[in-house]
């Protein structure tokens, strides 16, 4: 019904929309997410062909074709054959897209070309909820919802065959979102919608298929529950974490850095905290995964630890039975269980300070055969006892520097200069006085602090935590929980926290793991 | 767990006076050959009473009684610091390969270790001194072969709880290698042990050497306080055991007082429940 080629669309030299191949089916109901910014207006404006015939400085190329016709170089007659009609819009409710001196009742019979079907538009604003004794009233006399609900209207009076949503609840209050919500979906049967918001709960209530714009160009389509159940697209994922969804128990998380347009590579990659070189300067194409389509260089979020049937038992006691475990790129998986279910032998196995009886495990989807120094820089532990964690002949700086200069990398002012970095990146200070103190100076929280930054001083990809908060008080253990997410949305660090707390848990981690009798099973974050 | 040795070292006096013995010793020993006589000259004044010329008299041979002493201290301060860093550091070098490697190294070491724990050191050493007539040198090199296991034992101990460490752990995961682990944790680590060692040695050293100049077994080219008592005692019915025997052994219990106040003060520092018994 809806097919779009090669769409590019440009503000002067700011390119919006980049590229634009998709296809919307009779029927469907097609939501298309992104922050605000991401080209999702600029979008539903060339479907409606109104960016076309704007100013030049709007300047769009390629193919919408509606039933045939193809809206780019159609002529006025044609358009005006299709809008309103064929095509209509809910645009984005912001104060000015009604028109203040005309009442409701007559801008929604102007769509039917002045016709006054009365019992047509009453009826319309009877299904859209609007009472219908205002209907004489002039924009500024109505509340948001109202506004929303006679814009809604318009859309849907002409009975048109495909209705964009331009953030159709987004600035509204829940209750009448949710209203809404119902009053669009049950006037969207038989018709094919196309959905543009950033509220995700909506997307996941009133749609089938998803598309997640982002910098102009799709990211990642799929149908809608298993883009919010498996997002792969770590902009997908970072989007769904930073809504505050009701069922979830993890600290929000944002998208690290600010949106920008950028003319080569992957339109993320200034984001993305997993972006290599090839993200810089090629943009990756749209590629079928199973039912999902993704444009990513990594193919989608990036497994950094795998376990596989990791065994170990001490003399007769089986601490690991066939243990199966993996971790992806900027997530937090818990291990969850009591002292002496051998989470700890868990983490000390996949650090090799403890061999395994049997099972394999892999970095980056490399198996790992020796442990060597470049493991160590990409895997990092932080370990129980923050007592004694430290040497009590280092003080702060040299205990924070100790991992340079065990990888002998870099010199020892450039080593200093990056050690402050990363004190501060934990909030502690860097004053002199404070780096030359000794552990046994500090307080739980603060060598904590230290034991962090002593970890993230390599720049690891994977942060194995053990109980990393159980010593200390609650205060404290909710600051550093912060500091932990903060770390991972800034540096995308994937991280294995273990805990006996299931409190904790949920407040930080993707997934729980349940490790019992040696077995790990999953739990549902609900 | 942060600890001291000069902080420890304020609040203990007896510590205080073992130190300031040790460093007159120290002081004494190097500066004798410039204010001394010669030790082995000999005159005609034998067995004289402590006068200005001779403050402690002269022995038998008419040499200066003072300036043997002198002399012999000297010995027995070479003797304790070489032979006490020798075995320390046979004890350091044994015990850290033993407690780091483990695993067959570590049994083997320890097995041969035991079995010389067992023979009784003093006999053996008497024996083989009886036959070589061990110079100096050598006598060091004996007493260090004999002194070093019990050092090695309990360096080989501290070694294996220092390994399991959560701070050797983490450095092991920042990617360390063996060598960097033992120069910047564990050597450091034992630093307290390694000294409390190192004045164990040196007190034994002295003991031995001096015992066995006593009973006349080492070789007399050296003077030794040893030797000194060896000589005196034959005169012992004389009033001259007073100037001659008798500083002869108060030299020798400083040296060996003060070597076991300083260790007193390490053990105390390395076990902070010593600290109020």
């Amino acid at each position: 019904m809806l097919k779009i080629k090669n769409l590019n669309a440009s503000y002067g030299s700011k390119k919006v929309l980049r590229n634009l191949n998709f296809e919307i089916k009779k029927g469907d109901i097609t939501a298309i997410v992104g922050e605000s910014g991401t080209g999702k207006t600029t979008l539903a404006l060339s479907i409606m062909g109104l960016l076309s015939e704007e100013h030049d400085i709007k300047r769009i190329s390629g193919n919408i074709l509606f039933n045939g016709t193809n809206i780019c170089s159609a002529t006025r007659k044609e358009l005006s054959r299709i809008r309103w009609k064929k095509i209509s819009m809910v645009f984005q409710n912001i104060d000015n897209i009604l028109n203040p001196t005309v009442s409701v009742y007559k801008q929604i019979s102007e769509i039917l070309n002045g016709k006054n079907d009365n019992s047509k538009i009453k009826n319309m604003l009877e299904r859209v909820g609007f009472p219908s004794d205002r209907a004489d009233a002039y924009p500024c006399q109505l509340s948001m919802g109202e506004k929303q609900k006679a814009l809604i209207a318009m859309a849907y009076i002409s009975e048109p065959e495909l209705v964009i949503l331009d953030e159709p609840t987004s600035s509204l209050d829940s209750e009448t979102k949710n209203i809404l919500t119902e009053v669009i979906k049950k006037l969207s049967s038989k018709k094919t919608v196309i959905l543009l918001t950033h509220d995700l709960d909506t997307v996941k209530r009133m749609s089938e298929k998803t598309m997640v714009l982002y910098g102009g160009s799709i990211v990642e389509s799929g149908p809608t529950k298993k883009i919010f159940s498996n997002p792969r697209h770590p902009y997908t994922r970072g989007l769904i974490r930073s809504y505050p969804s009701p069922d979830r128990t993890k600290d929000l998380q944002g998208i690290r850095g600010s949106s920008e347009f950028v003319d080569t590579g992957c339109p993320f990659w200034p984001r993305c905290t997993q972006s290599i070189n090839i993200c810089k300067v090629y943009r990756p194409p749209l590629k079928k995964y199973g039912d999902t389509m993704l444009a990513c260089h990594r193919g989608g979020i990036i497994p950094l630890l795998n376990i596989e049937n990791i065994s170990k038992s001490y003399r007769n006691l089986e601490v690991l039975k066939s243990v199966y475990l993996s971790v992806y790129e900027g997530e937090t998986v818990t291990l969850l269980g009591k002292s002496g279910s051998g989470k700890t032998t868990l983490a000390k196995i996949i650090m090799g300070l403890l061999k395994p009886d049997i099972g394999y495990i892999y970095l980056e989807n490399n198996k790992i055969e020796k442990w060597d120094a470049g493991f160590y820089k990409k895997v990092q532990m932080i370990f129980q006892e923050v007592e004694s964690a430290v040497s009590h002949r280092l003080n702060v700086i040299d205990a924070v520097m100790e991992p340079m200069l065990i990888h002998r990398e870099k010199d020892k002012p450039e080593i200093i200069e990056k050690a402050k970095e990363v004190l501060s990146e934990v909030e502690l200070p860097t004053d002199s006085n404070f780096l030359h103190l000794y552990p046994h100076h500090l307080s739980g929280g603060e060598l904590q602090r230290v034991v962090i930054a002593r970890a993230l001083i390599l720049s690891p990809k994977l942060l194995i935590a053990d109980e990393p908060t159980s010593s200390l008080d609650a205060s404290i253990q909710a600051k550093i929980l912060k500091l932990l997410n903060r770390i991972q949305e800034e540096r995308g660090l994937g991280m294995l926290f273990i805990t006996h707390d299931l409190g904790v848990a949920r407040k930080v981690s993707d997934r729980i793991l349940k490790l019992k009798n040696g077995i790990i099973t999953e739990e549902r974050l609900k | 767990m942060h600890i001291s040795i000069r902080k420890n070292l304020k609040k203990d006096k007896s510590a205080r006076a073992g130190l300031i013995i040790f460093i007159m010793i120290l002081l004494i020993s190097a500066t004798a050959p410039f204010f001394i006589k010669d030790p082995e000259a000999f005159s005609k004044i034998i067995l004289s009473r402590p006068s200005i010329t001779s403050i402690l008299g002269t022995n038998d041979l008419g040499q200066d009684i003072l300036s043997r002493l002198i002399y012999g201290l000297r010995t027995s301060v070479f003797v304790a610091i070489s032979a006490g860093l020798l075995a320390t550091l046979l004890s350091v070098i044994i015990g850290v390969i033993a407690g780091f490697t483990g695993g067959l190294v570590d049994e083997v070491i320890m097995r041969i270790i035991d079995a010389m724990l067992v023979i009784p050191s003093i006999i053996i050493l008497i024996l083989i001194s009886a036959f070589i007539k061990p110079d100096i040198i050598s006598l060091v090199i004996l007493i260090a072969l004999f002194r070093w296991q019990v050092g090695a034992r309990i360096i080989r101990g501290e070694t294996l709880a220092i390994k399991q460490k959560i701070h050797i752990y983490s450095a092991r995961t920042f990617g360390a290698g063996k060598a960097y682990l033992l120069k910047r944790h564990i050597i450091p680590d034992l630093g307290n042990i390694i000294m409390a060692s190192f004045l164990q040695n040196a007190r034994s050293a002295v003991f031995l050497e001096a015992g066995m100049a006593f009973i006349g077994i080492s070789s007399l080219s050296s003077i030794s306080l040893g030797t000194i008592m060896h000589n005196a005692l034959e005169f012992y019915y004389l009033p001259v055991w007073l100037w001659w025997l008798l500083p002869s052994g108060i030299m020798l219990s400083l040296v060996l007082v003060s070597f076991t106040l300083l260790s007193n003060l390490i053990e105390k520092v390395i076990d902070p429940r010593l600290k109020d018994a």
